[in-house]
């Protein structure tokens, strides 16, 4: 008997232990169309409303129990949030930060290669008088260190450049003109962008040049001549980029270098009302008539024979094109 | 000495392993604890074996596996395979050892969710399955495992008291009785 219930135990675990090995062989060794693979889809086919019968009926206690282990996770999950929400902060400093560095860079390239408008703040004045001289082109103006006009400051009128402020008085200020030998503007042809120092042309107040310009640039009669927001030398003057000084009237090849002649735009016999660029202080502008009063001192001693310190501009303070 | 299986064991069984399935797929399943779902099924297996028998744990393991491979569309066969050896083992535990301590459900359930666990991820991989061995799938089992392990006296409690009603008498126990009361003591024989 014992025996008997034995061998009928031993038999059916056999049996069992068979047949899975047989539906396992078989259903791995099948078709995903094969029988066993049909009759599965075909149980889940009767199963399924069934189930979602039970699903549905039973949502509430898996609600209940995942109420507790949303309440579980919550804990870690805030924490996990939290260390997501620094690193994410400590990003947004930083690409704030590089963001400003990159501004400032680029507040910097223009600076290089040329000051802006915006880099100053501008002083209405109203010239009160000038001077007859030929060799001597100045104008006084009514504003002085009271309203922030400092030497070298460059003064402008709607037209363009009018010249530099070389002396100041707490109410006034002398300006000399672009026409004047103590100013040399660093500048350039606005179509061609070719970089050259622009000179009074001795004895005729209206007329200026531009010298070093290489033999191969291009220039024609016609173009304008704007500033380049660079200077060459100690006492030239900080114009801003893009400020027009004249048009080119005359082109003469003169080897290696072209001579060419510019008609200022201001009316430089006729001024009433100039505005003086003073710069803040802490500014770029001011920032960088620091560093340009360290540069040598430019090397004209008569007039009509000014040179510029070197034409590659050896104290150039980081030209836009080189050359001068 | 085991139970031998009945009409109305057998309906308590098959019932037992619908319920457990259905439960499992609709609930359990979904409640992820430390990343790890408890599972129901082996346990019920082994408890059916545990009160049952060996012969009733193999086919009730044998039937519950094959319901689980059914609706999960799971591979045909394996967990049916794994569930027969577990029932079978625990049946046979009963029948040898009669292991009436408390803290038996809790060894055989946690017994029984080591041995479904690994036996399934090496028949896996003895398959070809591309589930490369790795610390997560430990971490899986071993927490699996415990888990199994804390609902365990809960799970046994259920099934005992749905089977208890339908299975006969235990000799045994009466013989138990019958010596703390007199009658089949051997001092009384002799």
């Amino acid at each position: 008997m014992h025996d008997k219930t034995v061998r009928r135990r031993r038999a059916v675990l056999v049996a069992l232990v068979a047949l899975s090995l047989i539906l396992l062989t078989a259903y791995f060794g099948e078709s995903p169309n094969g029988r066993l693979h049909d009759v599965q889809r075909g149980f889940l086919t009767v199963v399924s409303p069934i189930q979602e019968g039970a699903n549905a009926a039973l949502k509430p206690v898996r609600n209940l129990f995942g109420w507790f282990g949303n309440a579980i996770h919550a804990k870690h999950q805030l924490a996990e949030v939290r260390r997501q929400n620094a690193r994410l902060r400590a990003q947004l400093l930083q690409h704030t930060n590089d963001e400003l560095a990159y501004k400032q860079l680029l507040r910097l390239q223009h600076l290089d290669g040329g000051l802006h408008l915006a880099d100053y703040r501008p002083v209405n004045a109203e010239v009160f008088s000038q001077s007859a001289n030929l060799w001597y082109q100045t104008v006084n103006i009514n504003q002085g260190s009271s309203a922030g006009v400092q030497v070298d400051d460059p003064v402008i009128d709607d037209e363009g450049v009018v010249g530099k402020v070389t002396a100041v008085a707490s109410d006034g200020a002398q300006v000399s003109l672009i026409t004047d030998s103590a100013v040399a503007v660093a500048a350039m042809i606005n179509e061609t962008r070719a970089p050259g120092m622009v000179y009074p042309k001795v004895g005729d107040p209206n007329t200026l040049v531009i010298k070093y310009l290489p033999a191969n640039t291009s220039v024609v009669v016609g173009n304008y001549v704007v500033t380049s927001g660079t200077i060459s030398a100690k006492g030239a003057s900080l114009f801003p980029r893009g400020i027009p000084i004249g048009q080119v009237s005359y082109v003469g090849e003169e080897a290696p270098y072209k001579s060419v002649e510019i008609h200022p735009l201001a009316n430089l016999r006729g001024l009433e009302t100039v505005q003086v660029l003073t710069a803040v202080e802490g500014s770029a502008p001011a920032r960088l008539a620091k560093v340009a009063a360290e540069l040598p001192t430019q090397q004209s001693s008569e007039p009509g024979s000014t040179e510029a310190g070197s034409a590659g501009g050896g104290g150039q303070l980081a030209s836009a094109g080189g050359g001068g | 000495m085991g139970a031998q299986p009945s009409g109305a064991v057998a309906a308590r069984v098959a019932a037992l392993a619908v319920v457990a399935v259905f439960l499992q797929t609709g609930v359990v399943s979904e409640v992820p604890i430390f990343g790890v779902a408890i599972d129901l099924t082996p346990l019920v297996v082994a408890f059916v074996g545990l009160e049952c028998g060996s012969l009733a744990g193999a086919v009730a393991g044998f039937a519950i596996g094959l319901l689980v491979d059914l609706t999960l569309v799971q591979t045909l066969g394996l967990t049916s395979l794994i569930f027969t050896l577990i029932g079978y083992g625990a049946g046979r535990l009963r029948e040898l050892r009669d292991p009436r301590a408390a803290l038996t459900p809790l060894l055989v359930g946690g017994a029984a969710a080591a041995l479904s666990m690994v036996g399934y991820s090496v028949m896996e991989i003895a398959l070809g399955v591309d589930a490369p061995v790795s610390f997560e799938l430990l971490r899986q089992i071993v927490v699996g495992v415990v888990l199994d392990t804390i609902v365990a006296l809960p799970v046994w409690a259920l099934v005992h008291r749905w089977l208890r009603p339908s299975l006969p008498e235990d000799p045994r126990r009466r013989r138990r009785r019958a010596y703390t009361t007199g009658g089949l003591s051997p001092l009384s024989k002799a």
